[in-house]
This record gives C-alpha cells, structure tokens and sequence, in this order.
C-alpha cells in the first residue's frame, strides 16, 4: 500500500505528452523489450516468435479531432461539424498511424554477459500535420479570407511500408550496467514524404485597382518525393497491393539504421534505462518520383486590349504561358534520402517487493522484484520535431508466470490515456497483450488514440 | 497469497473485456455520403483601361463602339461543368469621360452563340472627378448553365458621342459558388 501515494504523485505531475509502446518498455521478459531498448534488462535466455504472430502491433492518434465529433449522429449537418472542426484544429495537430508485424523473431543467450537477438518485421509508419489554412481555403474557398494568407508550409507529411531486418547484441557489463546494440536494414516497399515546403497564396484587396482583388502567390516551394509509387499509380487496387507486397522482401529500397540502449541500476531499487531507435536513412533510388511546385505570380485579371479590325489576341493562351512560366510544376526521377522517425526513451524504475525463486522462499532470486513503478519519457522525431508521451506505470509480478502493468500516458491525444499490459507463460509458451487508451475502447469513435500489442512466442528462461 | 489470484482474474477479465469489447457507436458512417466541399471562389476576371483614342481607328475615324473578346478556358473545365451552383458577377467602372457609355458583356458558347447578356450605362463623369458605375449580376442555380456552356467573355463599349478627353477604367470579378 506503500506505493500508492508515489503512484498519485507521478500520475499528478506527469506534464508531458503520446505512445511509443511504453507498455513493453523494459519488460524484462519480453523479448519486445529489447526492441525498444537493445541495452534493457533481461531474465531469458532465449526466445523464439511465432512467426507473424510474436508481435503485432497497431497504434493510430490524432491530436485533434475524433471519429465522433464528425460522424456522431445528433441530427446536425456533417459538413458543418467538419468545418467547426478544421477551426478547432491548428497547423501543429497531427494524424498518426504506425503498424508493425514481427515475421521472425529469436534470440539467445551467447555467454553468462551477451545476449543475441535478430529477426524481421514490417512497418508501416504515416504521420501528418494537419494543413489548417489549405484544408480551410480547399473547403470554403478564399471569399471569406480576403486579405488573409495560406500558409503551404503546413502541409508536412510522412508515409512509408518497409520490411526491417536486424541484429542486436545486450551486453552485460557488470551488475550495474548493461548496454546493447541493434543493426538494421531496412528495405523500403513504399515511401512519401513532403516536409519543407514554403509559400503563401493569399487574395488581397487592392483599392488602387487596377482590379478588386490581387491574388499572389509568393515563394511557393512544394516537394513531394515518392518511391515505390509511380510504378503502381495507374494500377487498380488488387494489383497495386500485390506489387506491393511482391516487394516485401528485398524488393525495394534499402537503408541502414542504428538502436542503441542502456540500463543502469542506480542502487538496487532504483533502476536508470536510456535507449534511441532508428537513428537510420534509407537510400530512395528505386521507382522514385518527385513532384515540384515553386515559384511566385500575382495577377490582377485579364485585361483585353480592344485592337482595331476585329484582331484577336489570345489572352488566355498568353496568361496560361505565363502562369507555367513562373508557377513551375516539375516531376523529377531523382534518388532522394530520407530519415527514419528516430525515438528515444528516458526512463527510471523503482522495485520493491523482493521476488524469491518459487522452489525456495528463503532465497534471494537474484535482485528482483515483484513491482516496479516507473516513469517513461518517450518522444518520436518527426517534421517538425519531437512528439512527447510522459508514461507513469506500474508493473506488477503476479507469479513468476504472470506480470500485468498498469500505465497512464498523457500525450497529444489525449490526458486520461489508460493502459493495460497481461502477460502469462505457459511452461514455455508466453502470450501477452498490451492495449493503451483502455477508456477509449467503450467507444472508440470518441477516441482520439488507440494501440494494441500482442504476441505470442516461446520464452526460455534459466530458473 | 490468496490476493494474487483474485487480482490475476480481474486483471485479466479487465483486459478481456476492455480490449475485446472495444466498440464504436453514437456515430453514423453513412453520413460520409453527405461529405461535400462548398467552397466559394472569388476570382479577378477582366480590367481595362481605355481613354478617348481608342475611340478612333488609325485614320483618325470616330469607332463608336469598340469590343474586345476573351477566352475563359476554365469555364469549361469539370469542376465548373459538374459542380458550380451560383455565380455572382460584380463589375465596376471609374469614367472621366464627361459622357455616357452602354456597356454589354456577353457571354457566348464556343461557336459564339450568346449565352447571357449583361446590359448596362456608365455614369458620365468628369476630369478629375471619376463616376463610379458598379454592377452587380448574380447567376442562380436556374441559370447556371447559362455559364457552363460559355466560354468567351465580350466585353463591347458604345460611345454616343466622339469622345474628346478622359479615361474609363473597369474591374470585373466573379464570385464562383461550388458544390463538391
């Protein structure tokens, strides 16, 4: 009962904010854990996944708006909840959605300090700001927004299918800390991306004519690279989808990326963890397309000239030439680079409750302990920077068979995010399933963020 | 120990019945048929600036009316053939001439076959003191098609005198109402 004024205290004055699996985040015999933190703590000394099903994981968030608020059925018009909603918003809201599918998985103990783990998985990762001002102009148009100005560096976007392969390596250097290493290669099925665009467009008054208005476009730089869709953009769906996933392995793209990890125990309660993921670039050269848009151009209208004997002069012809002129509109085949959305985590445990080995009660099992409170800072690297999640947990052995953790995550979706993590093995056959938003799943149309994890995998310890 | 497997079955009922039970309801999806962009566009179409000598031909002979024809090509795009409702025209002219005008613009299909007619006079003014003619056209849905199936906009200018001094500018834009 100790806990739980510390427990309130964490939940209180948890200021941050979102997701990053903080349910599985040193787990300690999980052998997810190590791929949120290669240098996590571990009680195994070998796993095996079953393939495609040792983890599979789906999260989805939007800061700003609900299924709910637009589609909820109180008899008002739809268009007119998605207008309120677009002013609710602003530019800095976003829409994520990440999905990842482990095919392999395994790892085992190399020596009494190394422990080796390896597999593939498939990602699917998108992330996208909301383009308050280009939403707003494409909805109402610019009749009611003379003299105001639409931004396009709203518009910032990430979407990307690949396949990871990698390697990682948990040393142990003493009983105080332990470091680890991952090594990845990713193989790139799909890529787009558009983060550093410019410009305003904006339809000012102009009382000194020579018309009402003056519709300007200035500095307008718009990129959009694409891999791995110019060859399926003209195809129907089933086949589009099949060429995709012709390319899971190997078929695409390819780049390399870096986890790193540690884990210090402070004193003996008090454990210290600090890992990044995905420091790591992929190499767009394959079925690359780019799409640029830039340049500047005002124009008052078109202004005939009323030449003698009935001539005509092609105005319109002439406008659109200059239009192409200075609003270039280019589609580039060049090989681009892309960063992956690295992440990081902070975290700091505190055990108490001694375990014991199940055979023995009077023996220490090594320095264990049967609940952990914990505090997590997660963050994901996206256009604009990082996107926090602030977890405060409680991670609770039931048996040495069975842990649940009990999580409250405040991030930019939402302040009351709930989450539950169950974990049970069966000789050696472990099953676990993780869920975070608890309170959003009664209705989930009112959900702003939700992520499940489950798997199921054979966990081999040393008891 | 007797706490742990109570707690072991409520946890995982909790987890259970959270996680498979997750619904979504008070929403109707098939409100997403009724999803619609309304976007109103205002555009500049034509401006002009014409003084006296316009009036007369390269002889010097007095050209009581003089017109002037321009394609509007994205008159006939999709978005204007599929989805414009309502179309408000707003012309403005600044006149020195110390006279009258009769200005017409036509709009006319692509053989030239006029579609809509926009008669109107132009305040005299005087030098120094501009006369403002403003006119407002607004195209309901009822005639819409009239602008779909334009494509040319006329814009013809009727002296009722030789002019002798003085200047007439003109402003035109279309408020372009649309329903996606």
């Amino acid at each position: 009962m100790r806990c739980w004024p510390l427990i309130t205290f964490l939940f209180c004055f948890s200021l941050l904010s979102a997701q990053n699996k903080p349910l599985l985040y040193n787990v300690d015999d999980l052998p997810q854990s190590l791929m949120l933190n290669p240098g996590t703590q571990i009680d195994f000394i070998g796993h095996v996944g079953l393939p495609f099903l040792s983890q599979i994981h789906f999260s989805a968030g939007t800061s700003g708006v609900s299924l709910h608020d637009i589609f909820r059925n109180d008899g008002t018009n739809i268009n007119t909840r998605i207008r309120e909603a677009m002013h609710s918003m602003t530019s800095y809201d976003h829409f994520t959605a990440n999905e990842q599918v482990e095919i392999i998985s395994l790892g085992w103990k190399l020596d009494k300090r190394n422990y080796l783990s390896t597999g593939i998985y498939q990602e699917l990762d998108f992330f996208s700001y909301f383009p308050k001002d280009l939403a707003i102009l494409v909805n109402e148009g610019n009749a009611n927004y003379i003299n105001d100005t639409f931004d396009f560096s709203q518009a910032a976007f990430t979407g990307e299918i690949l396949t990871v392969y990698h390697l990682g390596l948990n040393h142990k250097f003493d009983e105080q800390l332990t470091v680890g290493v991952r090594g990845k290669l990713y193989s790139g099925i799909f890529n787009v991306e558009s983060t550093s665009n410019t410009g305003t467009f904006s339809t000012i008054t102009t009382p000194q004519g020579p018309n009402k208005y003056r519709h300007i476009v200035e500095n307008m730089d718009v990129l959009v690279n694409t891999s791995g869709f110019a060859s399926v953009k003209d195809m129907n769906v089933q086949n589009a989808t099949a060429e995709l996933l012709k390319r899971s392995f190997f078929g695409g793209n390819v780049g390399l990326g870096l986890d790193l990890g540690l884990s210090y125990v402070v004193t003996e309660q008090f454990v210290a963890s600090a890992s990044v993921q995905d420091i790591g670039l992929m190499f767009q050269r394959d079925d690359v397309e780019s799409y640029h848009y830039y340049g500047s151009y005002q124009t008052d209208g078109l202004e005939p000239l009323f030449p003698d004997s009935g001539s005509t002069i092609p105005y319109w012809d002439d406008f659109e030439n200059q239009v192409k002129t200075n609003l270039v509109d280019k589609t580039y085949n060049e090989a681009y680079i892309t960063w992956r959305p690295a992440k990081f985590n902070l975290a700091i445990e505190y055990g108490f409750g001694q375990a014991y080995l199940p055979c023995n009660y009077l023996t220490v099992n090594k320095v264990r302990f049967m609940n952990q409170i914990g505090m997590n800072l997660a963050g994901v690297l996206r256009p604009r920077g990082l996107v926090y999640a602030f977890t405060t947990y409680w991670d609770k052995k039931l048996t040495d068979k069975q842990r649940f953790r009990i999580a409250h995550t405040l991030d930019d979706y939402s302040l009351a995010n709930f989450g539950l993590m169950y974990s049970v093995t069966f000789n050696k056959f472990n099953i676990y399933l993780a869920a975070n938003n608890l309170l959003g799943f009664r209705n989930l149309a009112k959900a702003r963020s939700t992520s499940v994890q489950l798997g199921l995998q054979m966990v081999f310890k040393d008891l | 120990m007797s706490l742990i497997p109570g707690i072991n079955k409520v946890v995982l009922c909790l987890a259970c019945c959270v996680v498979l039970t997750g619904c979504v309801k008070d929403i109707d999806l098939d409100q997403a048929e009724e999803i619609g962009l309304s976007p109103d566009i205002n555009v500049d179409l034509l401006i002009y600036d014409v003084d006296y000598n316009d009036f007369y031909d390269a002889t010097g002979t007095f050209q009581p009316i003089i017109k002037d024809v321009v394609r509007l090509e994205f008159l006939d795009d999709d978005y204007i053939q599929d989805d414009l409702t309502e179309v408000e025209f707003f012309f403005s002219h600044s006149n020195t001439f110390p006279q009258e005008f009769s200005h017409t613009i036509r709009f006319l299909s692509n053989a030239g076959v006029e579609q809509l007619s926009i008669p109107y006079t132009i305040a005299a003014g005087s030098s120094g003191n501009p006369e403002i003619t403003e006119h407002t056209e607004p195209i309901e849905e009822a005639q819409i098609h009239l602008i779909r199936n334009s494509i040319q906009m006329e814009v013809t200018i009727e002296a009722h005198s030789p002019p002798t001094s003085g200047e007439l500018e003109f402003a035109s834009t279309g408020l372009f109402k649309f329903d996606f």
